[in-house]
């Protein structure tokens, strides 16, 4: 446990003359940018700009040699300063971030200019003008570098507990994973049992292992890791605290409920998913032998004796829907991916049960990706037909006078025949949508994208840490999964748990409000601004002022403009950073 | 117009054939490698899918079943070993029994014990009833139609061939009437003018004439079996033999018939082996028997895709075949033997009863495709001199 982390802010250089020593390095990208910037003008234009040292045109800046060039400058040059004028910080922010780093130059004093992605490329038609846009961006990269202070990164001590919300497959392989990397965790699940939707569930794919004793098991191997704590019937109400140390609190149902709380460094959200509930009418839902594939599967999971009965009647063939609640134009459009591969291997297991059952897939294209396509074939081979319909023409379910039902489709395969089914069960192959969870949404302020399921960072390179530090998403939550995916992703939550929290202390980026305390008149205002509650109020020397918890701080800089007395700033984005900037790009410059 | 799906078309006709269309995932490419599926055709494709899903009477209304001679290269070609070829060889099965309203077909086709059983008890019974007919014989040559009186095999003749007429004739307008409908041929469009009629005409002689007798594209089209054979056993050329072989002895034996009616000779008048009604039996039997032995040694050495699975149903049709055929040479055999041996007459009396028990089962064995593949042609050619002729009806 740590205290109130204040920013550290180091010295500004000696003064000295009272100049900077400034390196600026203008890149050709190749011909991406010199092809229409004259990059040789804007070197001319800015070389003898105050504080500027070193001014310099290069093939690729981004590449090894340059980079060793740029660390060589700013060791002999004795430079206080670094701007690249090259592509978008996005690409290389970070890559000169570490040159800066391997040079002893504070990384903070370092200024990314996008001449490439905001100039060149956008302006190819002008070449003069795009070489004067250049010139007064890098001559607002070179302000803004000029007044930069160095900044080191926050360092907090962390919390070796995680708290791990939703008991599913992903959640209760998570908590194992984490108990076994030493740290404490909490396992909260809404529900009074663990174990989730494959807890319902008897044989599942790939392995065709029951998911009921699969979730037998975790729970066995749960129950005997003392560092596991599970709370079931249990719902996270709250959360403050920062990355490292949130002080989470969790309400168990009772009587009356019992409020439990917790210090925890991080937070993995393995919540699940709902799977879509048709509307009535949608497909024929709600007329009787109309299921959707989790009923369905329940179905199957129980049934025995060689026979597949519904209602009491033995059931000869069964038409599957495919794609309902899924991929669909102005409702959920995305693919649930896993359902294509949970009813090939439901009809396998039909098909072992009864070889006579005639299965009718009503596909819009089969997505049984990976080895799954195994059991596509194997569906195939036990005589289940695949018909695809086509997108605009979807099946239609009714029921005849004798009860049974009758799905009409157009099979592509048949020339576009238009078939009625006979059938005793249809299934809506119904994908997953997100779960209703506004209460911790909003608790956490988790990000959710236009699904409504929950937005990793980026989807590759930092696929379960969320925007807010120490919060991870696992599993279904984040979008639709197999079990097997859910897993892997709660594995890897707690790889990126344990990166964090085993070091015991974690560095955050620098880039946060602060106050400057003189001018601080404790009005007030910009508390109510925070959108992460990261200002409050002290006492100083029987003033109050405000306070920024620089762990908590995002850096959106939100509250800056709305101090009356200019007593915040964004460090990295300082008022006379900006001004500096704003001046190099008008005429005149603002007094 | 939507189709209703018959969800237990695919299990029976699994008894017709020991085929898995389940394999098939309707990829085309046997479609891409016969040479009989041209223009807009999607055979053999098109069919299996048809009885995948279960469409039952788009496949009892299929043409395209029986324009198949059954080459192999679907079936060499197919990635998941669907066996096409041998689908359509038991679609074309299935499609003989359900044109027969009998259900004898079925029997026949689906049930080994019950196909030999009803097999011999015809035989037997043929032979049964003209041995309780036959009349006592002397002399020193075989007089057959004394030991088998002349009426009672004309009678009995009569009687089967009207039977298989009323059966073949039932089950080819069964077929007509589904193709017809399918393809929306109507009287009108057959019948109703000059233009109509001459399109109607060229259909049945490509039919006929071209493709049944002459063979053209199992001869031109469907000749890559593989491996290439000389020309005496080419599957066309074998085929071609024993159509034109049986075509020649029912045609002796119909002339014979009118010689007799117009009293230029008698049935049974012994005559000599360059007699033109006799030379025409000898050498027509002689082709029949060339072309069903080559078959039935295919299918005894699987020689090749046609003859890969073999139904008793294949062997049935081959067999009364090769018996009529043998039966009569050893009859002829037995006419050159002094002292008209007894055998002579139990040949004889098998010779009849295989005859008889062959066209009586015409309509219900795989002899059946004799008259419903030129049917079938029929309407093939008249949908493409259809589409050369949109303006008519």
């Amino acid at each position: 446990m740590t205290g109130p982390v204040d920013v550290q802010i180091g010295k500004p250089p000696e003064e000295g003359d009272g100049q900077r020593r400034i390196g600026v390095f203008i890149c050709h990208c190749g011909g991406n940018i010199s092809d229409y910037v004259d990059v040789a003008a804007v070197r001319d234009a800015l070389k003898d700009e105050p504080g500027v040292v070193v001014a310099e045109t290069t093939m690729f800046a981004c590449s090894d040699g340059t980079q060793h060039d740029m660390i060589d400058q700013i060791r002999e040059q004795g430079l206080d300063g670094l701007v690249v004028a090259s592509c978008s910080p996005k690409l290389h922010q970070i890559t000169f971030r570490g040159v800066s780093k391997r040079a002893d130059l504070n990384p903070y004093a370092y200024t990314q200019v996008n001449i490439r992605e905001q100039d060149s490329w956008a302006h190819g038609d002008d070449p003069d003008g795009a070489t004067q846009k250049a010139i007064n961006l890098v001559r607002a990269g070179i302000g803004r570098t000029r007044n930069s202070e160095p900044l080191v990164p926050l360092v907090v001590e962390t919390t070796p507990a995680t708290m791990v919300v939703g008991a599913g497959i992903a959640g209760m392989r998570a908590a194992i994973g984490l108990a076994d990397t030493g740290l404490q965790v909490y396992l909260v699940e809404r529900e009074p049992e663990v174990g989730g939707w494959a807890g319902r569930f008897g044989a599942m794919f790939p392995n065709d292992r029951s998911g009921r004793e699969q979730i037998a098991a975790l729970t066995e191997q749960v129950s005997r890791r003392s560092s596991i704590t599970v709370l079931t019937g249990a719902q996270l109400v709250g959360k403050s605290g920062s990355f490292g140390n949130y002080e989470a609190v969790v309400e168990v149902a009772g009587d009356p409920p019992e409020t439990i709380r917790a210090t925890v460094g991080s937070i993995i959200i393995a919540t699940g998913f709902d799977s879509y509930e048709p509307e009535n009418g949608e497909f024929g839902y709600g007329i009787d032998g109309v299921l959707t594939l989790p009923e369905f599967k329940e179905l199957v999971d129980a049934a025995g004796g060689g026979t597949l009965v519904h209602l009491g009647r033995p059931v000869r063939s069964i038409a599957y829907v495919y794609c309902v609640g899924s991929r669909q134009p102005g409702g959920n459009e995305y693919c649930s991916k896993f359902c294509c591969a949970a009813t090939a291997h439901a009809s396998i297991l039909v098909s072992a049960l009864d070889p006579q059952i005639r299965q009718f897939h009503l596909n819009r294209g089969v997505r049984t990706y990976g080895k799954y396509e195994l059991m596509y074939t194997q569906a195939r081979e036990n005589g289940a037909v695949y018909m695809t319909y086509p997108d605009d023409t979807p099946p239609s379910v009714e029921q005849g006078r004798d009860g049974r039902l009758a799905v009409t489709t157009t099979d592509t395969l048949t020339g576009g025949r238009e078939v009625t089914i006979p059938a005793d069960l249809v299934v809506l192959v119904t994908g997953m949508v997100p779960r209703a969870n506004t209460g911790l949404t909003d608790l956490l302020k988790l990000p959710v994208g236009d699904d409504g399921f929950y937005n990793e960072i980026h989807p590759k390179l930092r696929p379960v840490e969320t925007v807010v530090d120490g919060v991870m998403v696992a599993g279904s939550c984040q979008g639709p999964k197999t079990a097997t995916e859910s897993v892997a992703s709660g594995m890897a939550a707690v790889a990126q748990s344990a990166a964090i929290l085993k070091k015991g202390v974690a560095e955050l980026d620098p880039l946060v409000a602060t106050v400057h305390v003189d001018d601080c008149t404790g009005c007030g205002e910009c508390l109510t601004t925070c959108p992460y509650d990261a200002i409050s109020t002290r006492d100083a020397g029987g003033r109050t002022v405000a306070e920024v918890s620089a762990a908590v701080c995002k850096g959106c800089g939100g509250c800056v403009p709305l101090c009356p007395t200019a007593a915040l700033d964004l460090l990295g984005y300082t008022d006379a950073q900006m001004t500096a900037m704003i001046d190099s790009l008008v005429e005149v410059p603002v007094s | 117009m939507s189709s209703m799906v018959d969800v237990d078309l695919l299990a029976d006709m699994k008894k017709f054939g020991a085929v898995d269309v389940s394999a098939c995932f309707s990829c085309g490419n046997c479609t891409a490698i016969c040479p009989l599926a041209d223009n807009d055709a999607t055979f053999p494709r098109r069919v299996i899918r048809l009885a995948q899903v279960g469409l039952k009477d788009d496949l009892l209304a299929s043409k395209e079943l029986w324009t198949c001679y059954h080459c192999g290269l679907c079936s060499d070609s197919c990635p998941t070993d669907a066996d096409p070829g041998e689908f359509m060889a038991t679609a074309r099965r299935y499609a003989i029994a359900s044109y027969d309203r009998t259900r004898l077909a079925r029997v026949l086709f689906t049930s080994t014990l019950g196909g030999t059983i009803i097999a011999i008890a015809v035989a037997a019974f043929f032979a049964t009833f003209m041995y309780g007919m036959r009349e006592p014989v002397e002399g020193s040559t075989l007089a057959l139609f004394e030991f088998v009186p002349y009426p009672v095999i004309h009678w009995l003749g009569i009687a089967v061939m009207g039977l298989m007429a009323v059966a073949g004739l039932a089950g080819v307008a069964t077929m007509v009437v589904r193709i017809s409908r399918h393809e929306g041929v109507t009287f009108r469009s057959l019948l109703g003018g000059k233009a109509q009629l001459g399109r109607a005409w060229k259909a049945a002689w490509s039919s006929v004439a071209v493709e049944s007798l002459g063979q053209r594209r199992y001869r031109e089209d469907c000749k890559d079996d593989a491996p290439v054979e000389p020309w005496y056993r080419r599957r066309w050329f074998i085929h071609a033999m024993t159509i034109w072989g049986f075509l020649g002895l029912l045609a002796a034996t119909t002339i014979n018939y009118a010689l007799d009616i117009v009293g230029v000779k008698a049935t049974g008048t012994p005559v000599p082996i360059w007699y033109p009604t006799r030379l025409l039996g000898t050498v027509a039997g002689l082709m029949l028997m060339y072309g069903v032995t080559w078959f039935m040694i295919n299918r005894a050495t699987k020689y090749n895709r046609a003859a890969m699975t073999s139904k008793p149903s294949d062997w049935l049709l081959l067999i009364l075949l090769f018996l009529t055929g043998l039966t009569g040479f050893v009859i002829e055999v037995a006419l050159y033997v002094p002292d008209a041996p007894t055998w002579g007459y139990w040949f004889f009396l098998l010779h009849v009863a295989v005859a008889m028990e062959l066209m009586l089962l015409l309509p219900f064995t795989k002899f059946a495709h004799a008259i419903y593949r030129p049917v079938a042609l029929f309407f093939y050619s008249l949908a493409g001199e259809r589409t050369r002729t949109p303006e008519l009806v």
